[in-house]
């Protein structure tokens, strides 16, 4: 589980180019958005992408990925119960 | 090749949301910043009387073909929303109004060259309206690696007029910092 979270930080700095962050600057179970990393709906929606492209999730309820992407601990606890690849 | 990047650092500009955007947005944001870092815009003309107009050669084509290569494979069909919000060129003028709260009218014109007479006349009939007293003007080509940025501010005269020439504008191209 560490390895996945430590990926998903990694990709998630990388997809929403976050600037001057790195992975251990991100606390897996801070909320995503709202406080911390300042993120906004296009990175909700490139969140999105990721969950389909690396690991064969698709969400199509905006109210899924809410709950989905509070934290990247929570993001990586769904990761490994439903990845397709 | 200039690097976008870079010239963010080295005038230690502290706003995160520029690596987000594309690269003409960037080029944009930049010269925008330069000509407004050492002057208040709003001294005395208040930031709902300020206009932002720009013009280019190739749009968003160069954020264009990098998004195109998110959906171009049927099998791979990923489609980027952070890209796809910059697949209009006019989007720059809306990232340099947020960035300096101008809350004037924005436009951006896409046009075969840079043309003096054509800005010309365009800051003519922007002035023409009463409440806008102020307006950042430029040139913001980026497409392939090659970038051309001209950022002017303009305010009108007393007499309410555009004292700005199209010899001004060609002079300032002309003598354009960084060309590559």
């Amino acid at each position: 589980m560490e390895e996945l979270i430590l990926e998903l930080k990694k990709e998630i700095i990388e997809v929403l180019n976050l600037e001057g962050v790195t992975p251990a600057d991100i606390d897996e179970n801070a909320p995503l958005f709202g406080e911390g990393l300042g993120l906004d709906s296009i990175d909700a929606l490139e969140l999105i992408v990721l969950m389909d492209k690396l690991y064969g999730i698709k969400i199509s309820e905006a109210s899924e990925g809410k709950e989905i992407f509070k934290s990247v601990q929570i993001m990586a606890d769904y990761i490994k119960q439903h990845r397709t690849k | 090749m200039i690097n976008l990047e870079d010239i963010y650092r080295h005038f230690k500009i502290e706003y995160l949301k520029f690596f987000k955007m594309d690269s003409l947005a960037k080029a944009a944001f930049l010269g925008a910043e330069l000509v407004c870092k050492d002057i208040n815009i709003d001294r005395t003309i208040s930031k709902k009387d300020i206009a932002i107009v720009c013009f280019n050669r190739s749009s968003s084509l160069d954020n264009d073909m990098i998004y195109q290569n998110t959906i171009q494979d049927s099998e791979n069909y990923f489609p980027s929303p952070s890209l796809f919000v910059y697949t209009l060129g006019n989007i720059l003028t809306g990232e340099i109004a947020i960035r300096n709260k101008i809350e004037g009218e924005t436009s951006f014109y896409v046009t075969e060259n840079f043309s003096p007479e054509l800005m010309h006349e365009t800051i003519e009939a922007i002035f023409e309206n009463k409440s806008i007293n102020g307006l950042l003007c430029g040139w913001t080509e980026y497409f392939n690696d090659f970038c051309d940025i001209l950022i002017m501010y303009i305010e009108k005269s007393n007499d309410n007029k555009n004292v700005v020439t199209k010899d001004n504008i060609s002079n300032c191209y002309n003598n354009i910092l960084w060309k590559n």
